[in-house]
C-alpha cells in the first residue's frame, strides 16, 4: 500500500492587499473582460449551439428512438423472441407473437404487435444488447416530443426501419 | 470453493481483542472484513470494545442495515459496518434476531453515525432500536404503513399523502420562553432554489438567526433497493446511474467492482484503466457542478457558466464512449459494455489541455476574495473528532484535517500505480471544503494523465461467459454463444450465494455497496452506503447560531445529493 | 376563444393572437427539479444551449413569478402534496411541461414511493421523452409549448372556464 501523500490547500490570509480589495477587483474584471472581448470581437469562444437551426452532431453510439430493422425483402427481422422484453429493466416493450406463415428454421415467429412506450423507455439500449438477430436498434433520433401520454406508445408502424439501412440516422447498434 | 466463502480455518488476529470472544464467532470473510456474530444482549459490550480497545480503535461506523432472511429461524439480521483510519481494519458485526420481538439497542450513544442508519432501518425493515432520541420513518412519507424493505411487501403498493399530514416536528408548538421576542418557524425546501434537490429544513429563528433546525428528506426515496431485489443483476446498473446522478460512472464501477468480486472475476486491464479515466472525469464534473452551485449560493454566477462549459466538453467524452450524457450505463460485471471509440486518446488529452483554464479562472475570481472569504470561512465548522463520529468521509472530512481517501487507503482499480497528493485543510469550514474540491479537480487531471499514457491494449470485457454477454458476432454465428446470451439474459447473472460489502472514493465519500446473494439471478438484498447520509446527519448541528444565508452556504458546500442520499 | 357549442377553436382576433405571441415568447421557467432531469435542465440554461435565446432568462423558483412549471425528476408520494401546492400558486396563464421518463410516467420506478407520472395530478401540456432528455429535446418540448400556446390547444386552454 502506497503511503499517503498529502498536500495541505489552506491559504492563510494576507492581510492589507486582501482588505482593500482593489487587487481582486482588478485581477476579477480581467478575467471577465477577457472573455467578453474574445466573444464580442470574434466570437471566439462562443460555446452556445443556436438550436433548432443549427443542430449538434452526436456520436454513432447515441442512445436515441429505436429502429425495427428489416429484412432485403421488407419484412421484420424480428423473431419475437423476447429477449428485449425481459432485458429491459423499465418493462416497456410489450409483444405478441404468433406464428409465421411462411416459417423457416430460421424465422419461425414473427411480432403481431411490438410496442414500446417511450414515455417509460430510459434509453439504457440494454434492448439493443439482447437482441440475438440485430432486429432492433436505435436510432440517433432524441428531440421529439409528445402532447398526450398515448401518442407515445409506438408501433410497429412508427418503429420499423423506413428505406435503406444506409439511409437511416444509426446510432446505438452491436459492434461486435 | 468459491471466492465468496469465508476462511474459518485460520483465527482472525482481532479476535483476542473482542470480550468473551471464545464464545463468539469470529472469522475473516472473504471481502478482507472481520466478521462478528453477536446476540443482541451482548451487542453494546462488543461496539463498546471495538470502539474504545486500542488495538481495535473502530472510530468510524460506516453503516448500519438490516436483512431480512424469512425462510430462517431468526428472521432479521442487523449488520453494522465499522472501520479503524488508523489501523486500517475492517469490522462487520451481525446481529440475529427474531420476528415476534424485532429490537436491539441502539448504537447512537457509542458513535452518533448511527442516528440516521439506525432510522432508516427502522423505516425500511421494521426493526426497533431502543435508546435512539428519534425513532421516526426517514425516507417513507408520514402516511406510509408498512415496512418496505421486507420480502413480504409487494413492490407496487402505494400510499396517498394528503398536506394534511405532512410531517411536522413537535417542538413547533413548544414556547421558547427564554427568549423576549417571538421566533419564527419557517421551512427551507423542498421547493427552494437553493437546495439541491430536496431536502426539507424546519428551522426556528430568532430574527435571522437559526436557534434550531431539524431536517426533513426522503423526498426523492425512489426504492433503488427494492428495484434491485425485482431486476436481475445486470439490470440493476442503470439504477446506479441515478443514484449520483452528477458522477454516474463512479457508482456504476464500484457495483460491478463489488459483483465481480463475489464472482471471482476481474475486468481486464484495459478495462480497469479506461474505468480509472472515466471515474477520474466524473469526479471532475461533480466538483464542478458542486462548486459552481456553491458559488451560485453566495452569489457569484459567473463561475456557474465557466464550470459548466468543462462539464459540457466531458460529456461529448462520455457521450462517445457510452451513447448517453449525464447516465451512461457504461460499466458492466466484467468489464465495459463496448470498446472506446478510435479518437479516445485524443478527446482525452484535449479535455486535459482545455479544463485547466476554466479551474484557474474560478480559482483567480474567488479563492483570495474578501467578499466570498467573509461568507464562508468560520461558516459551519467541524472538528475532526466530531466528523468521524457523525460518519464522515470524503472531501468534507479532507477538510478537517483527515488525509482518509480510500483510493490510498484501499486501492482498487489499480490506483496505488498513479502519483497524486490527497489535498487537505485544516478548519474544516466551507471555505476549507471549496478549497479541497478544488485541489482535487487538478489531482484528479494529474492521474488521468498518467492513466492515459499508460493504456494497455486488449479487450474491455472478461471472456467469463457466467457473467458477460459473449461478442455478438459470435451470437449471430455459433450456437454454445447463442446458449450462453439466452441463459444471462433470461435467468440472469447466476452470483454465488453469501455477502460482501466493497467501498470506492465516490466524489462525496465512501460509496459502498453491501450485496446479499441467494445464489439466483436477482440480487437478495443490496445496501448502498451513502457518502452524503451521513454527512447530512450532522447539519442541523453545525446550524446552531448561524444565519440564514450562511445555512445556505454550508449545505451547497457539503454537496449533498438528493439521489444518492435517498436512493 | 370558444365556438358556440363549447368547443375551443383556434384563436381568431388579432388581439388575443397578440397575447398568445407575447405569451409564447417570455415563458418564466418555474424549474421544479428534483433529480438528474435538473441537471440536464442547467446544462440548458447554460451557455451551451442557451433557454434564454427563447425568452425564458428569468429563472425564477417562486411559483408566483413564474408561467412555466418544468417537472425534472421524479416526483415521489413525498413530494406530491408539495408539487401540487406549488402548482396551486402559480398564476394563470400557466403551463407544465413534464422532462424526462421519471416525471411522465414514473420511468422504470415502479415502485411504493414513486407517483406515476405527474399528470396524477396536475394537467401537463407537454410529454418530454429521455432519461434524461438531451438539452435538444427539452428546448424541443418548450418549442412545442410555444406551437400550443399560439394555436389556443394547451391544458390551460382547455380548462378555463
Amino acid at each position: 500500500m502506497r503511503p499517503v501523500t498529502t498536500v495541505n490547500v489552506d491559504r492563510p490570509r494576507r492581510g492589507l492587499g486582501e482588505w482593500i480589495y482593489l487587487g481582486p477587483i482588478v485581477k476579477g474584471l480581467a478575467v471577465t473582460l477577457r472573455h467578453f472581448l474574445r466573444n464580442f470581437f470574434g466570437q471566439r469562444d462562443v460555446a452556445t449551439i443556436q438550436y433548432p437551426e443549427e443542430v449538434r452532431q452526436y456520436s454513432e453510439r447515441m442512445r436515441g428512438r429505436h429502429i425495427l430493422t428489416t429484412k432485403e425483402d421488407g419484412s421484420l427481422r424480428c423473431v419475437a423472441c423476447y429477449m428485449c422484453e425481459t432485458a429491459c429493466p423499465a418493462d416497456c416493450i410489450t409483444i405478441v407473437a404468433e406464428e409465421d406463415p411462411e416459417a423457416t428454421v430460421e424465422w419461425e415467429k414473427l411480432p403481431v404487435s411490438f410496442e414500446i412506450d417511450l414515455l417509460r423507455c430510459v434509453f439504457c439500449g440494454f434492448c439493443v444488447d439482447a437482441c440475438p438477430k440485430q432486429a432492433l436498434v436505435m436510432s440517433r433520433k432524441h428531440d421529439f416530443v409528445f402532447t398526450t401520454r398515448e401518442e407515445a406508445i409506438v408501433g410497429i408502424d412508427e418503429l420499423k426501419q423506413k428505406g435503406p439501412i444506409e439511409e437511416q440516422d444509426l446510432g446505438y447498434r452491436p459492434y461486435y | 470453493m468459491t471466492v465468496s466463502s469465508p476462511d474459518t480455518a485460520t483465527p482472525n488476529p482481532l479476535a483476542r481483542f473482542i470480550p468473551g470472544s471464545q464464545d463468539l464467532k469470529v472469522i475473516t470473510a472473504s471481502d478482507g472484513f472481520t466478521e462478528i456474530t453477536v446476540d443482541r444482549s451482548r451487542l453494546i459490550g462488543v461496539l463498546r470494545a471495538l470502539r474504545d480497545r486500542p488495538e481495535l480503535d473502530c472510530n468510524l461506523l460506516l453503516d448500519v442495515c438490516g436483512v431480512d432472511y424469512p425462510m430462517n429461524e431468526q428472521r432479521f439480521e442487523v449488520v453494522y459496518h465499522l472501520t479503524s483510519l488508523a489501523k486500517g481494519h475492517r469490522v462487520r458485526v451481525r446481529v440475529p434476531i427474531d420476528e415476534d420481538d424485532p429490537r436491539v439497542p441502539t448504537a447512537y450513544g457509542i458513535w452518533k453515525a448511527a442516528d440516521w442508519f439506525e432510522r432508516e432501518t427502522w423505516d425500511l425493515m421494521g426493526i426497533r432500536f431502543d435508546g435512539h432520541p428519534n425513532l421516526r420513518r426517514i425516507l417513507t412519507h408520514e402516511a406510509f404503513q408498512g415496512h418496505a424493505l421486507r420480502k413480504d411487501y409487494d413492490p407496487e403498493k402505494r400510499w396517498v399523502l394528503t398536506e394534511a399530514e405532512t410531517f411536522v416536528p413537535d417542538w413547533v408548538t413548544e414556547a421558547d420562553d427564554e427568549e423576549d421576542f417571538e421566533t419564527q418557524i419557517i421551512n427551507i425546501g423542498p421547493s427552494h432554489p437553493a437546495t439541491h434537490g430536496t431536502l426539507r429544513i424546519v428551522a426556528r429563528l430568532d430574527g435571522e438567526v437559526i436557534t434550531r433546525a431539524e431536517c426533513e428528506i426522503g423526498y426523492l426515496h425512489r426504492c433503488f433497493e427494492k428495484m434491485s431485489e425485482t431486476h436481475g443483476w445486470a439490470e440493476v446498473i442503470p439504477y446506479t446511474d441515478r443514484l449520483n446522478y452528477c458522477s454516474s460512472m463512479i457508482n456504476g464501477v464500484g457495483y460491478a467492482l463489488a459483483v465481480e468480486h463475489m464472482l471471482g472475476i476481474e475486468a481486464p486491464p484495459r478495462a480497469q484503466v479506461v474505468r480509472v479515466i472515466l471515474s477520474e472525469f466524473s469526479r471532475i464534473m461533480d466538483h464542478a457542478v458542486c462548486l459552481g452551485a456553491t458559488l451560485v449560493d453566495v452569489g457569484a454566477l459567473t463561475n456557474f457558466w465557466y464550470f459548466f462549459q468543462p462539464r459540457e466538453e466531458i460529456y461529448t467524452l462520455l457521450e462517445s464512449c457510452a451513447g448517453g450524457r449525464l447516465t451512461v450505463s457504461y460499466a458492466r460485471i466484467g468489464g465495459l459494455a463496448h470498446e472506446v471509440p478510435a479518437d479516445f486518446e485524443d478527446q482525452v488529452r484535449y479535455l486535459l489541455g482545455y479544463i485547466p483554464k476554466f479551474v484557474d479562472d474560478v480559482d483567480k475570481l474567488v479563492s483570495t476574495n474578501r467578499i466570498f472569504r467573509g461568507r464562508t470561512e468560520g461558516i459551519g465548522a467541524i472538528s475532526a473528532e466530531d466528523a468521524l463520529a457523525w460518519g464522515w468521509t470524503g472531501p468534507c472530512l479532507r477538510a478537517c484535517g483527515v488525509p482518509y481517501d480510500l483510493r490510498r487507503a484501499r486501492p482498487y482499480l489499480g490506483y496505488e500505480n498513479y502519483d497524486f497528493d490527497v489535498p487537505v485543510a485544516s478548519t474544516g469550514d466551507s471555505y476549507a471544503r471549496y478549497l479541497v474540491r478544488l485541489e482535487e479537480m487538478r489531482q484528479s487531471l494529474r492521474i488521468i494523465e498518467q492513466a492515459i499514457d499508460n493504456l494497455p491494449g486488449g479487450p474491455v470485457i472478461t471472456d467469463n461467459h457466467h457473467a458477460a454477454l459473449p461478442p455478438k458476432s459470435k451470437v449471430y454465428s455459433e450456437m454454445e454463444a447463442l446458449i450462453w446470451h439466452f441463459k444471462l439474459i433470461y435467468e440472469g447473472i447466476k452470483v454465488p450465494a453469501g455477502s460482501a460489502y466493497l467501498a470506492t472514493e465516490g466524489a462525496n465519500g465512501e460509496l459502498g455497496y453491501y450485496l446479499v446473494s441467494d445464489g439466483g439471478g436477482k440480487p437478495y438484498r443490496i445496501k448502498v452506503r451513502p457518502p452524503c447520509f451521513a454527512i447530512f446527519q450532522a447539519y442541523p448541528h453545525l446550524l446552531d447560531g448561524h444565519l440564514v444565508p450562511d445555512a445556505i452556504a454550508i449545505l451547497s458546500s457539503l454537496n449533498i445529493i438528493a439521489g444518492e442520499l435517498d436512493r | 376563444m370558444r365556438q358556440p357549442d363549447g368547443s375551443s377553436a383556434l384563436l381568431t382576433t388579432r388581439l388575443e393572437a397578440m397575447l398568445a405571441w407575447a405569451r409564447k415568447n417570455s415563458l418564466w421557467p418555474l424549474p421544479f427539479g428534483t433529480a438528474c432531469c435538473a441537471i440536464e435542465f442547467m446544462s440548458t440554461v447554460s451557455s451551451h444551449y442557451d433557454l434564454a435565446r427563447f425568452g425564458a432568462e428569468v429563472v425564477r423558483f417562486s411559483p408566483r413569478q413564474s408561467d412555466m412549471m418544468i417537472v425534472a425528476g421524479t416526483i415521489t408520494d413525498k413530494m406530491a402534496p408539495v408539487v401540487k401546492r406549488i402548482y396551486d400558486q402559480m398564476a394563470e396563464p400557466k403551463y407544465v411541461v413534464s422532462m424526462g421518463a421519471c416525471a411522465c410516467t414514473g420511468g422504470f420506478y415502479r415502485a411504493y414511493h414513486v407517483v406515476q407520472g405527474v399528470d396524477e395530478f396536475i394537467p401537463v401540456d407537454v410529454y418530454v421523452p429521455g432519461c434524461p432528455p438531451t438539452p435538444e429535446a427539452l428546448i424541443g418540448g418548450i418549442l412545442k409549448l410555444q406551437e400550443l400556446i399560439q394555436s389556443g390547444e394547451t391544458q390551460y386552454d382547455r380548462l378555463k372556464p
